[in-house]
C-alpha cells in the first residue's frame, strides 16, 4: 500500500502499536508490517520523524536504553496517548462505516411491470 | 566507513539544529538500522547485503530527513516561543517597577498628571506596548502550533518558527525601545531614575536582546529549510 494512502491514519496506527507497550522504533515498524500482514510497508526511517511529532504533541513519552550493548530509544503511551487512541478509533469506525456503506454494490432497482 | 554509517552520514549532513540534536537524531537510526540488518542476517543474508538490505527499507536519506527537518524546526520554535512567554512577563514586570520606582508610572498614564514628561517618552512606551503585544500573540501562535493543540490546528509547518522568529524579534524589538528610552532619559534627567530597579531591568533587557536575536534568526534559518 503506498505511503500516500496512510496520510491521516500513520499517528492512530503507530498509538495503537504502543498500546501494548513500550516498543522501540524498528520493532514499532515490525509491528506495523506484521499487523496488517504486510499490506503497509512504509520506508522504516519516515516512521521515526512521525514518532518524534506524537512525543511533541505528548501522545508518547520517549526514552533511551541500553539493551546487549545497543541504545535504543523507546517510546510509549501517555494517558493523553491512551485518549487520542480512543478518539482515533471511533473516528475510523464511523469513517470506515460510512464509505462502505458507499462502496457497497447496490442492487439493481428492480422495475414495476 | 561501513556502509551505515555512510548512510547516516548522509542523513546527518541534511538536517538542520544544534548538534546536540542531530545526534540524537542519528543514533536513533543508527540503533533502527543495526536492528533491521540484525533481522536480515538472521534471515540469512550476508553482513554486506543485510546492511544494504536495512538501508533499502529505511528509504531514501534526502525523505528521511525531510521528515525531521519539520520536526526540528518544530522543536526549535516551540523551545524558543515557551522562553520567550517565559521570559517576557519577568523583563516586563522588571520595567514596570523600574518605571514606578522613578515614579514614571503614573506619569505615562494617557491623561497623566505630569505635563514635564517627554512626548517622546510617552510614544516610545506606547510603541514598546504595541510590540510586546504582537511578540505575545505570535508566542501564544508558535506554542499553539507545536503543541498537543497541534493536531487540532490547521497551521503549516512553516508557520511555526515563522511565528517563533516574529516573537524572537518582537521581544528584541521592545528591549531596543526600553534601552534607547532609558539612554533618552539618562542624558535629560539622571537623577529622577531609581538606580538599583533600572539596573535591573536593562540588564534583563540587555541579556534577553541578543539571546532572542539569534533565535529569531536560527528559526528563520530552520523555516528557509523546509521545502
Amino acid at each position: 500500500m503506498r505511503a500516500e494512502a496512510l496520510k491521516g491514519h500513520l499517528d492512530g496506527m503507530l498509538l495503537a502499536v504502543l498500546e501494548v507497550g513500550p516498543r522501540h522504533g524498528y520493532a514499532i515498524m515490525e509491528a506495523l508490517r506484521a499487523g496488517s500482514s504486510g499490506q503497509f510497508d512504509l520506508p522504516t526511517g519516515t516512521v521515526y520523524p512521525a514518532l518524534h511529532r506524537l512525543e511533541r504533541a505528548g501522545l508518547v513519552q520517549a526514552s533511551w536504553s541500553s539493551d546487549s550493548g545497543r541504545r535504543r530509544r523507546s517510546y510509549q503511551l501517555t494517558p493523553a496517548g491512551r485518549r487520542a487512541l480512543d478518539t482515533e478509533r471511533s473516528t475510523w469506525r464511523d469513517f470506515s462505516a460510512a464509505v462502505t456503506a458507499l462502496l457497497q454494490p447496490t442492487p439493481p432497482a428492480v422495475s414495476p411491470s | 566507513m561501513t556502509t551505515i554509517e555512510a548512510y547516516l552520514a548522509e542523513v546527518g549532513a541534511r538536517l538542520p539544529g544544534p548538534v546536540r540534536v542531530r545526534a540524537g537524531i542519528v543514533a536513533e537510526l543508527r540503533s533502527g538500522l543495526l536492528d533491521a540488518t540484525d533481522a536480515y542476517c538472521c534471515a540469512g543474508l550476508p553482513d554486506e547485503q543485510a546492511a544494504l538490505a536495512a538501508i533499502g527499507e529505511f528509504g531514501d536519506p534526502g525523505l528521511v530527513a525531510d521528515g525531521f527537518r519539520t520536526e526540528i524546526a518544530a522543536r526549535q520554535a516551540r523551545r524558543v516561543t515557551v522562553s520567550l512567554a517565559a521570559a517576557g512577563p519577568l523583563v516586563g514586570l522588571l520595567w514596570i517597577a523600574a518605571a514606578f520606582a522613578s515614579h514614571l508610572g503614573i506619569a505615562l498614564a494617557p491623561h497623566g498628571p505630569s505635563p514635564d514628561v517627554s512626548p517622546v517618552l510617552r510614544t516610545g512606551c506606547y510603541l514598546a506596548a504595541v510590540i510586546i503585544a504582537a511578540e505575545a500573540w505570535a508566542a501564544l501562535l508558535g506554542i499553539a502550533a507545536t503543541g498537543r493543540l497541534s493536531r487540532w490546528l490547521p497551521i503549516r509547518p512553516r508557520r511555526a518558527p515563522t511565528a517563533a522568529a516574529v516573537a524572537g524579534f518582537g521581544a528584541a524589538g521592545a528591549d531596543i525601545v526600553m534601552l534607547s528610552l532609558l539612554a533618552a532619559v539618562l542624558a535629560v534627567a539622571p537623577g529622577q531614575l531609581a538606580a538599583v530597579p533600572i539596573a535591573l531591568a536593562a540588564a534583563a533587557s540587555c541579556a534577553r536582546l541578543p539571546l532572542a536575536t539569534r533565535a529569531a534568526r536560527r528559526c528563520l534559518a530552520s523555516r528557509a529549510a523546509l521545502t
